[in-house]
């Protein structure tokens, strides 16, 4: 019998390159929807959140297509979500940038300026705490960031972290994981294979 | 820690990729899907799309063909830069596949709608491309669009307020091109055709990182320029259009600075033949 294809809706809400991502999903065997509607999206085996931009703006844009609430139901539910980029900070309390706005609020913490720079932009390593299995083989590797706020998030839900310089650096949260929630501060579609094979990971481990 | 990046450049003119020689002669190249298709296999850290037609003829963002990569899977990030006008035109672009915008007549048309672009896009996302020459004691930046009567490219010193909007925060990085150079070999220790390192000498704004453009092709002026602290990244065009595995070989001959190694495909690079130069211009076409 062929195993039934895992489908993926991507959260269409405006921000952000959705066609890099749908590729990606698609490039890794996963049918893959890009949707607002909620019963299209709640039917997904995985609902993914992207996003770039500013994060007021993007928390204004879910609240706009009713999307606030019912991904707060769909996590209590147990649907796996995926955060990536600003949709992983999408999901933390609040967020101070351009003044404090609330989250979705979907795995404790607060994002903040990024201590000691501006910006963090480029390829970095990843190092994974603890053993986390969804994260745990990508131990290491070089992934591609854009950001100039990060997620702080609390202990038990940081799983990864990255440092600007080096060793001594403040550690800059780039993986969280509550439950079926996991927020990707990188863009796993933009990190060549390294990035493809996280995203296979992550997907195939909320899933089992 | 944060590697530094090495850049291909995708120079487009009315719809196909060239190589550019000095902001003045282009050479045809091919389709830039197949040019950036090339560069995302051989691992290159950043893809640079510079469409140079666009401003000039003031048609806008090429959405059609940020559309057409992004639904290749490009899994390489990717920095647009070419008829942005408008916060809607960069917001378009990025929705249309773009990591990040660089922006040059914008800059010099209106700075006030560039410093806003970091508003809906964050600052991360926006570059400005500044093509520049070492001149008379100061940096003159090019107007490309421009001729004086004698036929001449223009170019003039920086303006005040595009260094308050450069200096505010509402960039992320500067794209110093020499366009003097752009297109040139590029020879080892600052022989005539390499990038002139006076531009990063005399930069006017130390906390701002830099990405050096226009005449680096060669590994050792390559290193010498990426071996400076301000210098985050260094972008190469003509030169990885003219062999296969230009990207890892430069890679593999930059050994020691703090790059991502050398992949294809995602892969290790493991044909590690140390390259000192590439082949000379028009080589391999």
């Amino acid at each position: 019998m062929t195993p039934r294809r895992v489908t993926a809706a991507l959260v269409d809400y405006g921000a952000g390159n959705l066609a890099s991502v749908a590729r990606a999903l698609t490039g890794l065997g996963y049918r893959c929807r890009s949707s607002r509607d909620p019963e299209t999206l709640a039917r997904a085996d995985v609902l993914v959140l992207p996003g770039v931009g500013a994060f007021p703006a993007a928390m204004a844009a879910l609240h706009a297509h009713h999307l606030v609430d019912f991904l707060g139901e769909r996590a209590r539910a147990g649907q796996p979500i995926v955060g990536i980029c600003l949709g992983m900070q999408l999901l933390a309390d609040s967020s101070t940038e351009h003044g404090l706005t609330a989250g979705l609020g979907l795995v404790p913490g607060m994002v903040r300026p990024l201590p000691r720079s501006r910006w963090h932009i480029g390829w970095n390593n990843m190092d994974v705490l603890g053993d986390d299995p969804l994260l745990r083989p990508s131990d290491g590797q070089a992934l591609y960031f854009n950001h100039a706020y990060a997620f702080s998030a609390p202990g038990p839900y940081t799983v990864a972290v990255s440092r600007l310089d080096d060793a001594l650096d403040e550690p800059i949260t780039v993986a969280v994981h509550r439950h079926n929630i996991v927020g990707l501060q990188f863009h796993p579609e933009k990190s060549q294979a390294a990035g493809q094979q996280l995203l296979h990971n992550v997907i195939e481990g909320l899933l089992q | 820690m944060i590697k530094k990046r090495l850049v291909g450049v995708i120079t487009v003119k009315q719809g196909w990729a060239v190589q550019s020689f000095g902001f003045q002669r282009h050479l045809p190249l091919g389709r830039p899907e197949v040019v950036a298709e090339n560069l995302d296999r051989w691992g290159v850290d950043e893809i640079l799309l510079q469409c140079i037609d666009r401003s000039r003829q003031g048609l806008g963002p090429d959405l059609a063909l940020l559309d057409r990569l992004s639904r290749q899977g490009l899994g390489t990030p990717l920095m647009y830069q070419g008829g942005i006008r408008s916060v809607d035109d960069a917001v378009a672009a990025v929705q249309a596949g773009a990591e990040r915008i660089a922006i040059d007549s914008l800059l010099r048309d209106d700075p006030a709608t560039a410093a806003a672009l970091a508003g809906p896009l964050g600052a991360q996302a926006v570059v400005a491309a500044l093509p520049l020459a070492w001149q008379d004691g100061e940096l003159q930046w090019l107007d490309h669009r421009h001729r004086n009567a004698a036929g001449d490219l223009v170019a003039t010193p920086l303006p005040a307020e595009v260094l308050a909007v450069l200096r505010s925060g509402a960039i992320s990085e500067a794209l110093l091109i020499d366009w003097r150079h752009e297109g040139g070999q590029g020879g080892q220790g600052g022989t005539p055709g390499s990038f002139d390192e006076a531009l990063l000498d005399h930069w006017p704004l130390p906390g701002l990182p830099l990405i050096a453009f226009g005449g680096l092709a060669d590994p050792l002026r390559l290193r010498q320029v990426l071996q400076r602290p301000a210098v985050v990244a260094a972008g190469v065009g003509n030169a990885l259009s003219w062999r296969e595995h230009a990207v890892q070989q430069l890679k593999t001959a930059l050994l020691g600075l703090p790059l991502r190694q050398p992949v294809y495909a995602g892969a290790p690079y493991s044909g590690s033949r140390f390259v000192t130069a590439l082949p000379a211009r028009g080589a391999h076409r």
